[in-house]
């Protein structure tokens, strides 16, 4: 499992509209950056294109994996609380405000995310409120937001609607390699403080006042582990646009395979969400080749039917 | 070790407690009995801290509950509650485990040795180390109740409180489990505080009792003989029970009086004075009983009302809290001389409701049967006025009845 990403990684990078074989590939990375056109496709394009992919899946696997043990519903996902609807809306006021900038569009979307998880909080009082009316709450915020995005969008020209859209569908093509040293960074660090949460997040899986009787603070870690998770959902989301299925999918195909047990679920999550989004990317960019089709159709098409394998050969019991 | 002053909370609007006072001593079994939807369970989740009293104090070695830090509170007492469904396929192992939370010593430390063996001594007395490596998703409900006692004993904690932790049990695991809290209780002098829906074992295990009504108040509180009485037991639970002594263990033994003998009552014509929850299990056993039955009069939202209207009795209805009217008392006085037999159930009796004694007098002049239902002096708030009007309704004919079992007993009879 440890060695999974490196394989899609290298799967990854190898395929493409130009196909490298697997001792090209090999030679290339050896060789270093140069100038080369098989050097710059894959040092350029291909390589940060891929790490985006694995930082995207494992950032928004992380985080499915943390709101559905904290909400305790198996149909949590990061978007849930009105994260994806906060950093959509963010990023459209950019764009049709006509910033286009490489620069603003992830920090836009970022503020959005964050300002909607804030304002679930806060609308929800979710230090002491239970878990169905959070979800209630993100998903008021959500459609709000959801309105005022159908509104702009509405109102802008057609050309900053087209590159809204496209961007909302989820987009790996990342504009500023930049971003992705950054973004790696934060995810690293968002794993790692989310880890260190791992038994609050088992002792919360029991209910909460059956975590409060064994000694869990559970308004304060909520507030914690709600801050990891959309953390690193805002920063998926700013970087790649809203890429679907991995955050509600792989934390449960993670959980019949290893069972529900954190402290190895957060990190098995990570890199197979991380694996699983690079391969689809992989797969995406190669069959129409030149052309790409959206990454969120290839991976539920990949994705559900193993899931529903996995589902009825375990016979239920998420 | 647990003091209880003045405490008062509330649902919203309803009220569940008021002003009620007692004290958890140290090393003690102590036992919370009374009827559904009295208040048991909220209880002890205002005792742990899980809810905030509206009124008053609870204080741990005095210091206020709500000060206590949770993990110090979960290093004091585990619970095992009534029943939980968990959602996530944990192993046996892992959710008893967990138990352990409040005595890591960071997030990152693992279980260390003491840590292992007090789980493993949990599962082997509570008798699921067969079940260790099972997804708790997969078990019984007496299996799953068992792990969460072994969650709560890892706990290792001075106090235990159990929530119904005997009602999905085998007998011989309910009995073991009570043996394991009388264990615990004497060679570790754990403080144990249970409810219990199981009054013999109740009984036979605990030090003290305390006894709640249906509105959340004290009826008794101490030793199960004092508490434990059929008179207790009557006035909270309404229900006829003989206590013995149990004659191996000598703790009081609750016999309850299951008549297996249907009551038949087709078509006997019958009114009933009650008010205040008095009739309400007469009325309902009348009702299936399939006598015509009339009621009144009675307040309008009054527990008895309520139910007559929605057993579609016809029933003559008064202002809510307000004495009974002429024209009330006149049409209750109709509906008697259509039916043969009066019955008064009525408990507490002021100045509002005396006259139902002169409807019950005229009916003895109109020869009908009358039945006084438990009445009791102390129950007089006139000034004996009301009492006087019992007394000589006795010297009249009126028949007085201990008991709704005995009335119905005669009833049917009578209908032979």
């Amino acid at each position: 499992m440890v060695l999974s990403p490196f394989v899609a990684l290298f799967w990854s990078i190898s395929s493409g509209s130009l196909d490298l074989s697997f001792q090209e590939v090999f030679s290339l990375l050896l060789q270093g950056p140069g100038e080369a056109v098989e050097q710059v496709i894959l040092w350029q394009i291909r390589l940060p294109r891929a790490l985006l992919a694995g930082l995207v899946g494992a950032a928004l696997s992380l985080s499915g994996t943390t709101f559905q043990a904290v909400l305790r519903n198996p149909l949590a996902d990061p978007y849930l609380l009105g994260v994806s609807g906060g950093a959509a809306l963010g990023a459209v006021i950019a764009l049709t405000f006509g910033f286009q900038s490489s620069l603003i569009l992830p920090l836009a979307a970022f503020v959005g995310a964050i300002a909607a998880l804030s304002l679930v909080y806060m609308v929800a009082q979710a230090h002491t409120c239970s878990s169905h009316t959070l979800i209630l709450a993100g998903v008021m915020v959500g459609s709000l937001a959801a309105a005022l995005l159908l509104f702009l969008l509405w109102r802008a020209p057609s050309d900053a609607t087209r590159q809204a859209i496209f961007w909302l569908a989820g987009n790996l093509s990342l504009a500023d390699p930049d971003w992705l040293t950054w973004g790696w960074l934060w995810v690293t660090g968002g794993f790692l403080l989310l880890w260190l949460q791992a038994p609050n997040l088992d002792l919360l899986t029991q209910g909460e006042e059956t975590a409060e009787t064994l000694g869990l603070d559970v308004g304060r870690t909520r507030l914690v582990l709600f801050a990891l998770a959309g953390a690193l959902t805002a920063c998926a989301v700013a970087l790649a646009g809203l890429v679907g299925f991995v955050g509600l999918v792989i934390p449960h195909i993670c959980r019949l395979l290893w069972g529900p047990g954190h402290r190895l679920l957060l990190p098995l999550s990570a890199l197979l969400g991380g694996s699983f989004l690079m391969i689809s990317d992989a797969i995406a960019r190669s069959i129409y080749a030149p052309a790409e089709i959206p990454v969120g159709v290839v991976t539920a098409i990949m994705g559900a039917p193993f899931f529903l394998y996995l589902l009825r050969r375990k016979g239920g019991g998420l | 070790m647990i003091q209880v002053s003045n405490l008062g909370f509330a649902f919203a609007e309803h009220t569940i407690f008021e002003q009620l006072n007692f004290n958890v001593n140290k090393g003690e079994i102590l036992s919370i009995i009374g009827p559904n939807g009295c208040g048991k369970s909220t209880l002890l989740r205002l005792l742990r801290g899980n809810l905030r009293a509206s009124s008053g104090n609870i204080t741990w070695d005095a210091v206020p509950v709500r000060d206590i830090p949770t993990k110090t509170l979960a290093r004091k007492v585990a619970i095992v509650p009534q029943s939980t469904h968990i959602d996530f396929p944990y192993k046996v192992h892992e959710v008893v485990a967990m138990g352990r939370y409040p005595h890591r010593k960071s997030l990152l430390s693992f279980a260390d040795k003491i840590d292992r063996q007090a789980i493993r001594h949990a599962l082997a007395i509570c008798d699921i180390l067969n079940l260790a490596e099972r997804p708790v998703t997969e078990l019984s409900g007496g299996e799953l109740q068992r792990v969460l006692v072994a969650r709560a004993l890892a706990q290792s904690t001075e106090v235990l409180f159990l929530d119904e932790a005997t009602s999905h049990l085998d007998i011989d695991h309910r009995l073991e489990l009570c043996e394991l809290l009388i264990r615990l209780n004497r060679e570790q002098g754990t403080t144990v505080v249970q409810i219990s829906h199981d009054l013999d074992l109740a009984a036979a295990v605990s030090q003290r009792i305390l006894l709640l009504t249906e509105h959340g108040k004290i009826a008794g509180i101490g030793t199960p003989v004092e508490v434990m009485t059929a008179t207790n037991l009557h006035r909270v639970f309404r229900v006829d029970v003989k206590v013995e002594k149990n004659p191996f263990t000598g703790a009081p033994q609750i016999l309850p009086m299951v008549n297996a003998s249907i009551h038949q009552l087709a078509k006997l014509k019958i009114h009933l004075i009650c008010g205040g929850g008095s009739g309400k299990s007469l009325l309902r056993r009348l009702h299936l009983a399939k006598a015509q039955i009339t009621v009144g009069p009675l307040n309008r939202g009054d527990s008895d009302e309520a139910l007559a209207t929605a057993l579609s009795i016809e029933t003559v209805r008064e202002q809510p809290y307000s004495p009974y009217s002429k024209e009330s008392l006149k049409s209750a006085g109709c509906l008697i001389d259509r039916a043969e037999i009066l019955i008064v159930t009525t408990l507490w009796w002021g100045t509002g409701n005396l006259a139902c004694l002169q409807l019950a007098h005229k009916a003895l002049d109109q020869q009908k049967t009358v039945y006084l239902v438990g009445s009791q002096q102390e129950h007089d708030y006139t000034g004996g006025k009301a009492w006087d009007w019992i007394c000589r309704l006795k010297q009249q004919g009126a028949r007085i009845v201990d008991n709704e079992e005995l009335l119905l007993e005669e009833l049917s009879n009578r209908r032979i």
